[in-house]
């Protein structure tokens, strides 16, 4: 049911600016995952080609 | 438009555009919640979604502050389905006499509850439109922008909904 109500009090542009919180808003956003990341195929890949390059250079 | 790009690089450079619509946004929802407290849980849900959605933002005719307004549209509508906030129309004396002005029926405290009673009997599509033009002023096209409707689909709806309301509250008043 929806409910009606008359003559309510709005808070005021203060009250609602003094809620403001933008840090909240940011910190509520899902964090990157970092598999998902093509930064972190890079360095993986990057690390395992120099690896090789060691390993074939060892032997 | 220089903002937003900025945003869309880095979600801290959206700041200002959160100060700039807070207020707004926080208000559309105030007036279609029962609770204060949920208003301000919605709002933020609100900025976070969002922020999320930004990089799918495009400037397509559509105001940011619209694309704003409908995210906040579909929180509110999400809410109510969570059941974490109760529909609730927000109106004032001098809005109702609006709606009765465009009615053509003189104000009196009898009409006025018959009005009151039988506003929650409109379909919600119906409420929004009424809500958005009558207790909230809105332009047709701004309607049209929140609610992905052209400019003239929404006078016409609304127009249907005033229709709508009147043969409810005909039906409603014993007086007639």
């Amino acid at each position: 049911m929806i409910k009606i109500l008359v003559n309510r009090t709005q808070p005021s542009k203060a009250e609602i600016a003094k809620r403001q919180d933008f840090n909240y808003i940011l910190s509520a956003l899902p964090k990157k995952n970092l598999l998902y990341s093509p930064w972190f195929y890079g360095a993986i890949g990057f690390s395992s080609l120099a690896g090789l390059f060691l390993f074939l250079l060892a032997y | 438009m220089i903002l937003i790009e900025r945003a869309k690089q880095n979600p801290a450079h959206f700041a200002p555009l959160y100060k700039k619509y807070h207020d707004a946004i926080f208000r559309y929802v105030f007036k279609r919640v029962d609770e204060e407290e949920a208003a301000y849980d919605i709002t933020s849900c609100v900025f976070v979604k969002a922020i999320i959605n930004l990089p799918k933002y495009e400037y397509r005719g559509v105001p940011f502050s619209s694309w704003l307004f409908r995210i906040a549209k579909s929180e509110l509508y999400q809410s109510f389905r969570d059941k974490k906030a109760k529909r609730t129309i927000s109106i004032d004396s001098v809005q109702i006499g609006r709606v009765m002005e465009e009615f053509s029926i003189d104000e009196n405290e009898h009409k006025r509850e018959i009005l009151l009673k039988v506003l929650p009997l409109l379909k919600d599509k119906q409420l929004q439109l009424i809500e958005m033009r009558f207790f909230e002023k809105r332009s047709f096209r701004e309607m049209g922008e929140i609610l992905e409707l052209t400019e003239n689909n929404a006078k016409v709806k609304t127009f249907r909904a005033l229709i709508k309301l009147k043969a409810l509250y005909a039906q409603h008043n014993p007086l007639k």
